[in-house]
């Protein structure tokens, strides 16, 4: 498993204009800036290393777009009215980002979130563009009950 | 037919993405391959019945050539319809010099309409300067009869202009060389570049895609015989293409014609510039042009480099409101074009920006595609990230080969969850 200090040190390596705007014993939150395609993105990601007692399912880093604001689409042909989120009640365009599969185990605390959820959160950002364009999701995935063959 | 070269496709990962999506828009309202072979087989046909036996133009037409648009290679949509096509050609006719110009165009008319249940009666109509066969899929020929002047100055001819409702001592015949213009713009118009290399791989892409589809039979040629197309040209195409679409609802005014556009950017050195570069410079040439002339309270005024007496410019703008107009479509279009390549728009900005400004249907179906292959890119892990977070494909195989920089491939899932954050 990965230490905070570790995820601190690589994100700060690879991704330098992301701040580190929480910093506490197990866990940490930085924002900053990402362009998928052209566009900028301010966004936030938040992590704390794993308790135990706690689900599995929810323990992992929480990515969220800060500005601009998510734009849902109630009409869109797929996915309305937000695309592969966590959907957050009290404001959907608050929602967390459904990043890879834990079922699949595709993320694990062994893997660093500079290499993985930033950019995960890049191809997010580019299919979340397309399929405001065209109201299609074309990056695959699948949702809580699917069974784990079915991949858009 | 031999796959272009795809080593140069990343011509369009490396320049911004307006200027692969401009690209991929000017494909779509271009002539396509199969078009382009269709229009070759017309025009043979067409030439063919002219000089058939039994018709009044038999051993006189001493030259056959396209003029305009197809010899350029810059042919797209016609105005009026989005499934249509114009093609220009000029028969050079061998008749008495003295011939009055109505009669010249009725003989050519003759010619093509033919006896009844001949092959194009009554698809044929008699225009104020040709002659246009009408064809059931949208595509017309405009066969302008011409007469060579100058045996010594190859093509530089008349042509005749002849309003049937109108006196023939309105009548009129025009000098023109378009002959040489075309052969000079095409001089001026080099296709050995990066982009005229990754354009023609679009239009192979393109081609693929419409032969998956049964109803079109298209014979890859043209731009991808030749090596790919000049981003001049392709500038050109979108130049046209939004002036077509400015004017789709001024159905009563005449157009700023094509070549008056083609001239001004034929002055204009641009070899080896990217797409965008050549928008830029050619929408500027021409908005300079008509402002100068604006400001001296006159109409334009462009004539063919290879031949003096070739007005471009002898039936737009009839006035300076029409003058005025372009001018204004013209301006409208660079505050566009600069705003699409300011680097600063989602995929969904820019897909409304460049519906204004070249119809929605090429616009919309050159985003869907993207998307899509943006989309299948994502999904099978075939891509890098630079370090703002941007997004560029790597070759399969790169992708396979296990390396730190690129992020796994990964599945994106959704649902709802209870979380917990400290602050």
């Amino acid at each position: 498993m990965k230490t905070i200090e570790q995820q601190v040190q690589l994100m700060a390596l690879l991704w330098p204009d992301f701040r580190t705007t929480h910093r506490g014993e197990a866990s940490v939150r930085w924002c900053g800036e990402l362009a998928a395609l052209e566009r900028i993105y301010l966004i936030s990601i938040y992590y704390a290393l794993p308790v135990l007692g706690v689900s599995e399912a929810i323990q992992f880093p929480y990515v969220r777009v800060l500005q601009p604001r998510l734009i849902p689409n109630p009409k869109a042909a797929e996915e309305a009215p937000l695309p592969h989120v966590y959907f957050d009640d009290d404001d959907v365009t608050h929602s967390i980002l459904c990043l890879f599969d834990p079922a699949e185990k595709e993320w694990t605390h062994d893997d660093f979130i500079a290499l993985t959820t930033v950019k995960w959160a890049a191809d997010w950002l580019a299919c979340y563009e397309g399929w405001r364009a065209t109201g299609r999701w074309h990056g695959g995935g699948r949702h809580q009950g699917q069974s784990l063959q079915v991949a858009g | 037919m031999t796959n272009p070269n795809r080593s140069m496709r990343p011509y369009f990962e490396r320049v911004p993405l307006a200027e692969r999506m401009l690209a991929m828009i000017a494909v779509k309202v271009e002539l396509p391959p199969g078009q382009h072979a269709l229009a070759v087989d017309r025009y043979e046909a067409v030439r063919k019945h002219i000089e058939r036996p039994d018709s009044p133009l038999h051993d006189k037409v001493t030259c056959f050539y396209p003029q305009g648009s197809m010899a350029i290679r810059a042919t797209i949509r016609a105005r009026r319809r989005e499934e249509g096509y114009d093609i220009d050609i000029v028969a050079e006719l061998e008749v008495p010099r003295g011939m009055a110009p109505a009669d010249v165009l009725d003989l050519l008319y003759d010619a093509i309409n033919g006896p009844k249940g001949s092959r194009y009666h009554g698809m044929v109509e008699r225009q104020t300067r040709c002659v246009t066969v009408y064809y059931a899929d949208g595509m017309h020929l405009d066969v302008t009869p011409s007469v060579l002047l100058d045996e010594d100055d190859p093509r530089r001819s008349e042509i005749f202009h002849a309003k049937p409702e109108e006196p023939s001592s309105k009548h009129a015949r025009k000098e023109m060389n378009s002959f040489a213009f075309c052969e000079a713009f095409n001089d001026n118009a080099p296709i050995d570049t990066d982009f005229a290399k990754a354009y023609r791989q679009l239009v192979w892409d393109r081609a693929l895609l419409a032969k998956a589809d049964a109803e079109v039979h298209p014979v890859p040629e043209h731009s991808l015989e030749e090596g790919g197309k000049s981003a001049k040209v392709v500038a050109l195409q979108l130049l046209k293409r939004n002036r077509n679409i400015s004017y789709q609802p001024r159905r009563r005014l005449r157009m700023p014609p094509s070549v008056m556009l083609s001239c001004l950017a034929s002055e204009l050195d641009l070899e080896g510039r990217s797409l965008i570069d050549c928008l830029d410079a050619v929408s500027a040439n021409i908005l300079a042009a008509l402002e100068t002339a604006e400001r001296d309270n006159r109409l334009i005024d462009i004539r063919n480099p290879e031949c003096e007496a070739d007005c471009f410019t002898d039936r737009w703008p009839e006035n300076r409101q029409a003058q005025q107009l372009y001018i204004s479509d013209l301006r409208e279009f660079r505050k566009k074009l600069a705003r699409l390549t300011s680097g600063t728009l989602d995929l969904e900005q820019m897909k409304d920006l460049l519906q204004e400004m070249f119809g929605e249907q090429p616009a919309a179906e050159a985003i869907n595609e993207y998307a899509k292959e943006l989309g299948r890119t994502i999904r099978d892990g075939q891509r890098d990230h630079e370090r703002s977070g941007r997004i560029k494909p790597v070759p399969a195989a790169a992708a396979a080969i296990s390396s730190p920089s690129i992020a796994r491939p990964h599945t994106f899932y959704g649902g709802r969850l209870d979380v917990h954050e400290d602050n």
